[in-house]
């Protein structure tokens, strides 16, 4: 009895007396990681050094309270996980203790989290409902405001059309303005193509050792200290991750000469800016926009003779969507929803980089080029049902559909015809009572040109054997008698 | 005699001998290897013949492994069965045909030209809907006794059902029909039966859900997330649609509001337990993985942990308790699968959720050595109390005694909120632990026991006759109904 009352008591003190370490491990550790730098070797978003969790707590009580969606720039890196709200699992002092423990551990130095202040953000909120996105919340509560990363800053604006980094020193510029937010942006110039830009100023190193510099851009750029070049993109091309370039030096403690040299030729325009090192754990973006890592991209291909299947959500067709990819770069999206072919294209198969990454959120569009969208409804009676496929020996598919009594075979390879490569299909009818009328297209005009031979909108063309089509308000059928096969070769003008 | 007076001698001195026991004493955690560069983030596992096991991947390959029941595991081999499956979550064989849960539909597939691979890949059913959100999952269970497949449909990203039959478990039938079988799920991570033949599921915290739990798919249920209930017009076999449950209600109250409403078996405490629960296991080897038979596993993605469960039957309700079991997988666990011979597969992935085990993906597999640990077999719920029963019998001293016990207990919000803390703290008194049949088991006789409440017991203070500390001391049994 006593020692059950004792229990009891010492459970109701814990209580009262919340320990922000032990209920960061229950609650938050599994994903942020026991040493905040995000699970899995930071896969996570970290909080060890993250801007997030510093300056005013709101930002952090608000992600807490409410959970946040989408992506989010943190370290110099985006992730697109989702945060679950712990508005209605952790008490006030829950969550002030553990972000008070966030903002104090793994040298993290700010403010410790008052339980009123958790109940007040809590209160004067309470009417949202849905999680938080990263840009909403910076709108309300926008990160640490900190010393102008880059002092004394300048930009120079210069107007002329390059490829590459002309040599600014012969050029005159048009015009100089400080720019007292201390960040470089392409947003300084004056125009959107056919510029150059130099800014100039002073860089204080914490303290003294090698620091790293992270750089991409729209076109080219270069980053120099104390007249010493430390990295830079050449030429021009997207700012994706994909020629982001990385450099290192060593700085002593204190003010350094900065310069970031930037042209863009046409098209988009942008620079993105990080540095870190010794009392920067976390990198420190010196532009306006933030560094995106690299997303490598996961090619999927053929592998030899043999046609690849990839089923999962591909842009612009139906969620129950079955990419093939033949040899020879001839690629195919058939929609299990519509029964029918929707997507044509040549080249690269798929990337699995949008859904063999994190959750796997979103469509992915095809990898390759001249995409073609054939149609976006359903092709045959809305009785019809998909009864999947079979593949042959060289993995090519033969789409199976139950339509009542009957069974319609849709088979796809790659062949030549009139010396060109194309997709060869064969529709055949399954032994019913009736005729079969299926969707060609629903948006491309079919216009005769030859014997056999059609124009499907402007890029394809058509060659149809053994059977009837025809086309009226604007789509085109192809007419099947029971246990007709009809062989149609799509190509490319 | 030797080793044996040498460690009580070691005992002597540190005075926790009882604390020694430990996951290899008793279970062999061993990973099985992965073809060489593949990413393996498992979704299934399924058994054939030959002691061959198939396992899926969340990119969507099938391969089938050999070698994996040998000693010697380091001449597994692989052979890549099919590829381009649309993230599948449930598999097993049956009669020459490897059959899958896949996100858009069941179907099964075979090697019909004897190549080693698939070729012939029929949709059985394709009739619930996908709109493209990631969270629509599908996880589909074993055939049940008469062949039917049970599927559970994660909410629209785990809040809404904005396609067909999101937040229902439906039945697919050998020939392709599609019967609406429960509603009121949220996010499930997995689904079996227990040793009786009955279908469960996990669902994860979340809204409607204050804490995980593992839940019973009696048919014709309402599980207890509304978000899914516009389907009931489609649904003539479920009867009308279910009056929508009070917010910030309790479960236990709601219950009674709403007659369909099936209380989850086992609540599985947020945060204490687990995070994220996925799959389901009835160990039907009749003691071939320990003395747990006819218990669930029930498998645990962010603590990489596998639990387990004893069920029992309450005023025809399931309900009863969890206990920690095996630790230490190297990714957070999905799939599992357990053989004729013991044996468990474990299959893990962390991927877009984190987990302890710091690997992106594993597959393992655990043997029991034979040596049972000191463990609660069993709880179940009296009218006045709790009745354990233990792996070997206890010291009748210590296990006599109350103060050897601690419990405490509490309930969830039943709320359109996501998850809930624990309310409504109750300490229920252990006035008297009576041990019984030689000390096989303890009959606990509690004042304040709530109806509806998770009941946490601690019995740290309980010896084994031998003077072993128990494995792990504590239980948390749900208490759904107090028997008469």
């Amino acid at each position: 009895m006593l020692r059950t009352a004792l229990v009891a008591f010492f459970s109701a003190a814990s209580l009262q007396a919340q320990d922000g370490g032990q209920l960061f491990s229950l609650y938050c550790a599994a994903c942020h990681g026991a040493d905040g730098k995000g699970a899995t070797g930071g896969q996570f978003p970290p909080l060890a050094g993250s801007d997030w969790v510093h300056g005013n707590a709101a930002r952090a009580v608000e992600i807490v309270l409410r959970g946040l969606h989408g992506e989010i720039h943190v370290d110099g890196r985006t992730f697109n996980l989702e945060m679950p709200p712990q508005g209605a699992v952790l008490a006030d002092d829950q969550i002030a203790a553990i972000l008070t423990h966030v903002r104090s551990s793994w040298g993290n130095k700010a403010e410790p989290v008052k339980s009123e202040t958790v109940k007040a953000i809590r209160a004067a909120g309470n009417d949202r409902k849905v999680p938080w996105t990263a840009k909403e919340l910076l709108a309300i509560h926008p990160l640490p405001a900190s010393e102008p990363p880059i002092a004394n800053l300048t930009s120079q604006i210069y107007h002329g059309t390059w490829k590459d980094l002309p040599d600014f020193s012969q050029l005159e510029a048009t015009n100089v303005e400080e720019e007292h937010d201390g960040l470089i942006s392409v947003t300084h110039a004056d125009r959107t193509d056919e510029f150059g830009l130099v800014w100039q100023g002073d860089l204080v190193a914490p303290e003294s050792g090698t620091f790293v510099f992270r750089l991409d851009a729209d076109d080219a750029a270069r980053v120099m200290i104390d007249g010493k070049t430390v990295t830079e993109v050449r030429g021009t091309g997207p700012m994706n991750g994909s020629r982001a370039k990385q450099g290192k030096i060593n700085l002593t403690a204190g003010p350094h000469k900065i310069r970031i040299e930037f042209v863009e030729f046409f098209g988009q325009e942008s620079i993105a800016l990080a540095w870190k090192g010794p009392g920067l754990p976390s990198w420190r973006n010196l532009a306006d926009h933030p560094i995106e890592a690299a997303k490598p991209s996961i090619p999927i291909q053929p592998s030899g003779e043999r046609a690849v299947v990839y089923r999962n959500f591909i842009a612009d067709t139906t969620p129950r969507a079955i990419g093939i990819g033949f040899p020879g770069g001839l690629n195919l999206a058939y929609s299990a929803d519509h029964l029918a072919p929707e997507l044509i294209w040549s080249g690269y198969f798929m990337d699995g980089s949008r859904h063999w990454v994190d959750r796997g959120q979103g469509n992915q569009p095809p990898a390759g080029e001249n995409v073609v969208k054939l149609s976006g409804t359903p092709a045959l009676p809305s009785e019809a049902r998909f009864r999947g496929y079979k593949l042959d020996p060289s993995g090519n598919p033969t789409f199976m559909v139950q339509i009542g009594d009957q069974t319609l075979q849709d088979a796809w390879k790659p062949g030549i015809t009139g010396g060109k490569p194309g997709l060869v299909r064969s529709v055949t009818a399954g032994n019913g009572k009736n005729p079969l009328e299926i969707l060609i297209s629903d948006r491309l005009p079919m216009k005769q040109t030859g014997d056999l031979e059609f124009d499907l909108g402007s890029e394809i063309q058509l060659h149809v054997e053994q059977a009837l089509v025809e086309s009226r308000d604007g789509k085109s059928f192809l007419k099947l008698a029971p246990g007709q096969t009809a062989v149609l070769t799509y190509r490319w003008k | 005699m030797t080793f044996l007076s040498k460690s009580a001698i070691t005992c002597g001195l540190i005075l926790s001998c009882a604390s020694a026991q430990q996951q290899s004493d008793f279970y062999t955690r061993e990973e099985i290897p992965l073809p060489a560069g593949e990413v393996m983030e498992l979704g299934s596992i399924a058994l054939m013949p030959g002691h061959k096991v198939a396992v899926t991947t969340r990119r969507g390959d099938l391969w089938i492994c050999s070698g994996a029941y040998e000693s010697d595991l380091s001449k597994v081999t692989w052979q890549k069965f099919a590829e381009g499956l649309h993230e599948p979550f449930g598999m097993f064989w049956k009669d020459g045909w490897l059959y899958l849960t896949q996100r858009p539909e069941v179907t099964r597939l075979k090697d019909s030209d004897g190549d080693g691979r698939a070729d012939l890949f029929e949709t059985i059913n394709s009739d619930w809907g996908i709109n493209g959100n990631y969270h629509e999952y599908a996880f589909g269970s074993d055939p049940d006794k008469n062949g039917d497949i049970w599927a559970v449909l994660c909410l629209t990203g785990s809040f809404t059902a904005e396609s067909p039959w999101r937040g229902w478990c439906v039945r697919i039938t050998p020939d392709g029909q599609m019967i609406p079988t429960a509603s009121g799920i949220r996010s499930p991570g997995g689904i079996g039966f227990n040793a009786e033949g009955d279908v469960f599921y996990t669902d994860n915290q979340g809204v409607w859900n204050g804490s995980s739990s593992l839940k019973w798919l009696k048919p014709g249920s309402f599980q207890g997330n509304p978000s899914g209930n516009v389907f009931y017009p489609d649904a003539p076999n479920m009867g009308p649609r279910p009056a929508d449950p009070v917010d910030k209600s309790r479960i236990l109250a709601e219950r009674k509001r709403i007659p369909e409403f099936v209380p989850p078996a086992v609540i599985l405490p947020h945060a204490k337990v687990g995070h994220s629960p996925t799959a389901i296991v009835a160990d039907t080897t009749g003691g071939k993985f320990g003395p747990w038979d006819k218990q669930l596993y029930v498998g645990e993605q962010t603590k990489s942990e596998v639990q387990r469960v004893s069920l029992e039957k309450v005023n025809g309700i399931y309900q009863g308790a969890v206990f920690h079991f095996l630790s230490g997988f190297q990714a957070g666990i999905v799939p599992m699968r357990q053989a004729d011979d013991g044996t468990l597969f474990v299959g893990g992935t962390n991927r877009g959720w984190a987990s302890s085990g710091t690997k992106p993906f594993t597959f393992e597999r655990v043997r029991w050595n034979g040596k049972t640990p000191f463990e609660i077999l069993a709880m179940g719920a009296k009218k006045d109390g709790f009745e354990l029963t233990f792996t070997e019998p206890v010291d009748p001293a210590t296990a006599g005694s109350p103060e050897s016990y601690s419990m405490d207990a509490w309930t969830y919000i039943y709320q359109a909120e996501y998850g809930s803390p624990e309310v409504d703290q109750a300490t229920p008194k252990i006035t008297s632990a009576e041990v019984l049949e030689g000390g096989r088991k303890v009959r606990l006789t509690i004042e304040g026991l709530v109806q509806g409440h998770v009941h946490h017991l601690s019995a740290g203070g309980v010896r084994s006759a031998a003077g072993g500390k128990l494995w792990h001391p504590e239980a948390w049994y749900t208490l759904n109904e107090i028997p008469d």
